[in-house]
């Protein structure tokens, strides 16, 4: 059997635009004289993903994450470069090649709004050419793991936005496909639907040894599903690799807080200041440190008091991102 | 073959069931084209009506004009793909066909198969319709038997020569963006030109002649012409056929070169 690669070599796409100015005035202005110019939304992208990967695509918006999703599935050309699944170039759409893969966008579904969307799951497997009984299996599986048994037969356009995301993986899911790309897949849902979508990627990554290609804004998401991410910024590939290594990159610090028995010193605390940076609140001690500053802290912290408690965190993965793209050149 | 044809079917099959749901539509639709045969007849009626008869406008009867607006008008709405083809406009502009290119179908058929799944519920009363036909306009349509067959088939013809002649259109969205304006220029043009309001023999011989060289006469008048016929014609019906056939696969494939070349600037607008 052959082992499924997707290869991005030198990938680069531009869009032609035109700005006008607001108004009626500047309606009438773009109508006779219109200023095009190219946005470059994908710069020289390099990037190999293996067989049963869940990659994550980090970026913030106009990144070029979706970009990037959309060439990789065939749904747009390449201004330059080239995409190979396997042998497959996507943009030449073969047939064999759709029946492999499978994207869900946020806000393009493919459900049929107006009838239930156990008729949609029935128009691609006629599509996809499933066998009766592969179908059942697949179907049965995945309504009992998603827990929509109940709204199989109920009009698409009632239900809810959780309900209705859950069917869309469902269909994309039928033809079994082996690359499964998920654009902002947990975008709007509670938190029940977020992490039931979250434990169903792991579980069909490790049942199918299907590769995802996971695009979200949610830091959660990512942390929780992906090992290996992709950091894009302005169309260009910042980092690939290990995503909490990436994180430690960016924060090497852990956060300790410290609460003594009884209120230290003044000797206990200015000793301890003059070798380590902390902040004091009655007689919790609260430490922004590096891993071995830290432990050096609390080394002597223990050889000078008893501690009443004492926690070790990392900080929000949110957080540290958030600070990451703010300026992403400080970092790597 | 019969792979494609289980796919294709379940498109047909599910724009049934979509139709089915909005029941006040449908039923109204059943009846839209009762509409404009009853102004086509109350305007013929009263230019008729001045005159005895006997009366002839190039050589039609007034009976013989309305069984013609009759088949006429019911081919032109069976054939009617603008709302398929406003769909896919939009599609095309905002993203929305991303659905379908990661698919393993065919946009063209695809749609086509929605156009006919949506229309289906229209050709139930229009078939009965035209079943009765022949007694209401005695002796002026489907005198011979042999005529019906032909007629069916050059109606299916016509029904997938203007689909195409729409997709062609519709192609060029990928370079433009709305072309909504050149579809409504169409529709108005064809209306008339056509012959869907009046006969072609209406207008002056050089307009016929030159749309002999075209498509259009394959739209409407060629089946109108078969299931008018006063005498069995089977050569001139056949190669008609063909002529019609091959402006079909002409249409076809323009549309697949204009499709296939508009698809590499398609933007897949959104996420």
């Amino acid at each position: 059997m052959t082992v499924l690669s997707i290869k991005v070599s030198d990938i680069s796409k531009s869009f032609k635009t035109y700005n006008r100015d607001p108004g009626l005035k500047g309606a009438f202005k773009s109508f006779f004289n219109r200023k095009y110019t190219n946005f470059h939304a994908l710069k020289n992208i390099n990037l190999n993903i293996d067989e049963g990967e869940i990659l994550g695509i980090l970026g913030e918006n106009g990144a070029g994450k979706t970009t990037l999703i959309k060439l990789m599935v065939g749904l747009l050309h390449p201004t330059a470069g080239n995409i190979k699944v396997n042998d497959y170039t996507p943009w030449n759409r073969n047939y064999d090649f759709l029946k492999m893969i499978t994207v869900v966008m946020g806000q393009k579904n493919q459900l049929w709004w107006d009838i239930p969307a156990s008729e949609s799951f029935l128009l691609n497997k006629r599509i996809y050419q499933i066998d009766d009984n592969i179908y059942n299996q697949i179907l049965n599986e995945m309504v009992e793991l998603l827990d929509v048994k109940d709204k199989l037969h109920t009009q698409v356009r009632r239900l809810s936005l959780g309900e209705r995301m859950k069917m869309e993986i469902i269909a994309s899911l039928l033809h079994r496909p082996k690359i499964i790309m998920l654009d902002e897949p947990t975008l709007g849902l509670d938190v029940i639907s977020q992490s039931k979508i979250r434990e169903f990627v792991k579980y069909y990554n490790e049942q199918y040894n299907a590769t995802f290609i996971i695009t979200s804004h949610y830091m959660n998401d990512i942390e929780s599903m992906c090992k290996r991410v992709f950091v894009m910024n302005k169309g260009k590939g910042l980092y690939d690799g290990n995503f909490l290594n990436l994180i430690k990159k960016i924060n090497p610090t852990k956060k300790l807080i410290y609460t003594f028995d009884k209120n230290p010193s003044n000797e206990t605390i200015n000793d301890l200041r003059n070798e380590f940076d902390f902040k004091l609140e009655n007689n919790m001690l609260i430490a922004h440190l590096d891993d071995q500053i830290l432990n050096n802290l609390l080394k002597k912290l223990f050889e000078m008091s008893n501690s009443q408690s004492f926690s070790i965190e990392d900080l929000p993965v949110e957080e540290t991102m958030r600070s990451f793209f703010e300026n992403p050149k400080n970092y790597l | 073959m019969f792979a494609w044809f289980k796919k294709y079917s379940s498109i047909l099959r599910a724009s049934i069931i979509t139709a089915l749901e909005y029941k006040a539509n449908s039923i109204v639709g059943l009846f839209a084209i009762l509409t404009g045969l009853f102004i086509e007849y109350l305007i013929w009626s009263m230019v008729y009506a001045s005159e005895n008869a006997a009366y002839t406008i190039d050589g039609w009867t007034f009976n013989r004009l309305i069984a013609y607006i009759f088949l006429s008008m019911i081919i032109g709405q069976l054939k009617s793909s603008w709302v398929t083809a406003h769909e896919m406009i939009m599609q095309i502009r905002q993203g929305f066909m991303n659905q379908y290119i990661v698919k393993p179908i065919s946009f063209f058929s695809y749609h086509l198969m929605n156009f006919i799944g949506t229309n289906i519920l229209f050709y139930i009363p229009y078939t009965i319709l035209i079943i009765i036909a022949p007694i209401i306009f005695k002796d002026l349509i489907f005198i011979n038997f042999i005529q019906i067959p032909f007629f069916i088939l050059a109606v299916i013809m016509s029904i997938y020569l203007s689909y195409s002649i729409y997709f062609f259109m519709v192609c060029f969205a990928f370079w433009f963006g709305e072309v909504r304006a050149l579809l409504a220029a169409y529709n108005i043009s064809m209306f008339v030109l056509a012959g869907q309001i009046i006969p072609l023999d209406f207008f002056p011989k050089y307009y016929q002649n030159i749309i002999d060289y075209t498509p259009i006469p394959y739209l409407i008048k060629f089946p109108v012409d078969i299931a008018m016929a006063l005498e069995v014609n089977l050569y001139q019906w056949i190669t008609s056929m063909l002529i019609g056939i091959l402006w079909c696969i002409i249409m076809r494939s323009l549309s697949g070169i204009v499709y296939n070349i508009g698809i590499r600037r398609y933007e897949a607008y959104g996420s």
